[in-house]
């Protein structure tokens, strides 16, 4: 397993770009990452896929070098000795048990009949799935076979884990389960690679992100501090109240608010260009108003918000 | 949390009778006489999984074991649900059906070793080892080559490929350290194991029985060894024609039934269009289209039988190498492309 460089970073792409004939997949992405999870985040089209794609030799980029831990993945297999992939939309042989189906993966990676068997059973307790390998994968709920490919790419105990949106269409409790796995790995000093379109989801699990939008890297880093700078930018906070006019002139005079307005019936929006400080207001205002609040929302807290302030801020720049 | 905001379950009896739905909504609300039936489960925490991860510490397999693999989940479906090819129960009957059908001989060269003067003669004359038997076990037309080797090659080759194009289950190799070279070699040799199995090992099986319900000798076998031979030879092309053919066509689909339709379909129609021109203008030339009739021509040639056809023996050989060759080639460049999009 060590024959391959491992001085080199799990995964490295050099100025990758990636187009479909007059349309562009991917482009201009120069990013280097090793340990620990890292959320790739955009929204459909992004480039996700496609990044996936070149990472795992199905594509070869248009332009740039693509390694994984040094090697060019279109050119060799080696790589794949040391990953294990998660497809979103791949299908499983629904007639076989988890454990006869992960275990005949395991031996394609060349490991003998009793290693392959034992240690799937390892993966598929890991996963949550212990009590249950002996029924076919057929009767098994969406998680569940979320949970089952989790475990067929990591028999081989590889040292990069790639998940295309391993939590599509799970249940919570499922999705609950899955997150903890990944962050298992990714304590364990594993390389996992975790697509969504969904921010909150990616929070949950990690703080290292990576956002793609129409093929571009919008940024890259902590999330935290990539929220930190938007900061900087107006925000939105959804109030629904009995009463939003009494509660606007509350707001209005606070310091960190600089716009209200009225969206539908008893719902007030504030508007403001400090998210912190206006949320360290917002209680006390609240008590003082007397009013009884049903919810409070943030709308720029997604996905399509943080993309948008961050291709303003790019324009602004 | 807001002031006076309590969304603790401290009042709710998780597991005692009372269910989430009761505690919400309450009860004893004077509607006690009224009566419902719910499905009523109680409430119950979940149980939490050992979440550990274990780093494996082996050594990952050479090539040939990773090759071989592929291989035996490929074979292994016949007989187990292990494989990663799936085989309806009725198809492993078929299979089954066929390769007992291909045995038939050896009961009945078991019958007449038991049979004493003429009658045993007779039929061992009928199903003894001859040059036209050992040709006909392989390559005789009824039933075999019309009813047996084409139905089972199209149930073997049917979802070899094509299934995997169309679940994209192929992913699954592709995403390991196996390249396409190896995958599309493996799902040959497995195709072509299971083919050989029925249909050599049958007539090995003949051949061998013959010589032990008879209680040949050495003299015999001196004999009749280079014809066996050759017959071995005719039935590994056989083999090896139907499984290249069978594999293009499940390689171009997604469908198992096009695959099996389109090889039964080649194997029959090419004869019937040969048999129509030969009828009406008196030519064999346009069985160099028919895979079977360049097979059993050239294994006439093999077994050193009465050729049937009249156009040169070098037509049909050349035939069976460009019928190969392009089904490979098919083959080979379909499976390239699966799961690749190389523009």
């Amino acid at each position: 397993m060590n024959e391959i460089g491992n001085k080199s970073p799990s995964v490295m792409l050099d100025h990758v770009s990636k187009w479909y004939g007059e349309v562009i997949g991917l482009n201009d992405i120069s990013l280097a990452i090793e340990g620990g999870v890292t959320g790739i985040l955009g929204p459909n089209g992004a480039g996700k896929s496609t990044l996936f794609k070149i990472l795992m030799g199905r594509l070869k980029p248009s332009q740039g070098a693509v390694r994984l831990f040094g090697i060019d993945p279109w050119k060799s297999t080696t790589p794949y000795r040391r990953i294990g992939y998660v497809s979103e939309s791949e299908r499983m042989y629904d007639w076989m048990t988890s454990l006869d189906f992960i275990s005949t993966l395991a031996r394609l990676h060349g490991m003998s009949r009793e290693e392959a068997v034992e240690r799937s059973k390892h993966v598929l307790n890991f996963v949550g799935l212990g009590d249950v390998y002996y029924k076919e994968i057929g009767k098994y709920s969406k998680g569940m076979r979320q949970r089952v490919k989790i475990a067929h790419a990591l028999v081989h105990n590889p040292d990069l884990i790639i998940l295309d949106e391993p939590l599509h269409g799970c249940d919570p409790i499922a999705r609950t389960s899955i997150m903890n796995v990944i962050r298992e790995l990714g304590l364990q000093g594993k390389t996992v690679l975790v697509s969504s379109h969904i921010l909150e989801e990616i929070e949950r699990i990690t703080e290292q992100i990576v956002i793609l939008n129409n093929g571009k890297l919008l940024a890259i880093g902590n999330l935290h501090a990539i929220r930190d700078l938007l900061d900087q930018h107006p925000h939105r906070i959804l109030i629904n109240c009995e009463n939003p006019r009494d509660l606007a002139g509350l707001f209005i005079a606070s310091e960190p608010v600089y716009g209200v307005r009225f969206p539908d019936k008893g719902q007030l929006e504030i508007h403001t260009n400090n998210l912190s400080a206006a949320h360290d207001a917002l209680p006390s205002l609240i008590v003082k108003s007397n009013q009884k609040i049903t919810s409070i929302e943030n709308p720029d807290d997604n996905l399509d918000s943080l993309i948008g302030y961050l291709i303003g801020g790019i324009n602004h720049g | 949390m807001l002031e006076g905001f309590d969304i603790s379950d401290s009042d709710i009896d998780i597991a005692g009778k009372q269910t989430r739905m009761e505690v919400a909504y309450g009860s004893g609300d004077g509607d006690e006489e009224l009566t419902a039936v719910v499905a009523k489960r109680e409430a119950e925490l979940g149980a939490i999984f050992d979440q550990s991860y274990k780093q494996w510490e082996g050594v990952l397999g050479p090539r040939w074991m990773r090759n071989y693999s592929i291989y035996r989940h490929h074979v292994y479906g016949i007989f187990t649900s292990k494989g990663h090819r799936y085989y309806h129960p009725f198809v492993r009957l078929t299979i089954l059906v066929i390769f007992l059908a291909s045995l038939a001989p050896i009961p009945l060269l078991f019958f007449s070793s038991l049979l004493p003067g003429q009658d045993g003669d007779f039929l061992s004359k009928m199903w003894g080892i001859n040059r036209y038997n050992l040709w006909g076990q392989v390559l005789g037309y009824f039933p075999r080559n019309l009813c047996m080797w084409p139905l089972l090659t199209a149930l073997v080759v049917g979802g070899m490929i094509s299934d995997d194009r169309k679940n994209g289950t192929s992913a699954l190799y592709f995403s390991r350290p196996i390249n396409r070279f190896d995958y599309t070699i493996m799902k040959y040799l497995s195709v072509f194991a299971i083919l050989g199995f029925v249909i050599v090992f049958s007539y090995f099986a003949y051949y061998t029985s013959a010589i032990v319900f008879r209680g040949e000798s050495w003299a015999y076998l001196v004999d009749t060894l280079p014809i066996f031979l050759s017959g071995i030879i005719a039935g590994v092309i056989l083999v090896m024609t139907y499984t290249s053919l069978g594999l293009a066509l499940s390689s171009i689909s997604q469908s198992r039934f096009f695959a099996a339709i389109g090889f039964l379909s080649i194997i029959y129609g090419t004869k019937i269009i040969a048999l129509l021109i030969e009828m009406q203008f008196d030519t064999t030339i346009m069985y160099i289209l028919s895979p079977y009739d360049c097979l059993a021509h050239f294994g006439q040639f093999l077994l050193g039988l009465d050729l049937n056809y009249e156009h040169p023996l070098g037509f049909s050989v050349i035939s069976l190498i460009f019928m190969n060759v392009i089904s490979v080639g098919i083959l080979v460049s379909r499976v390239s492309s699966m799961e690749v999009t190389r523009e």
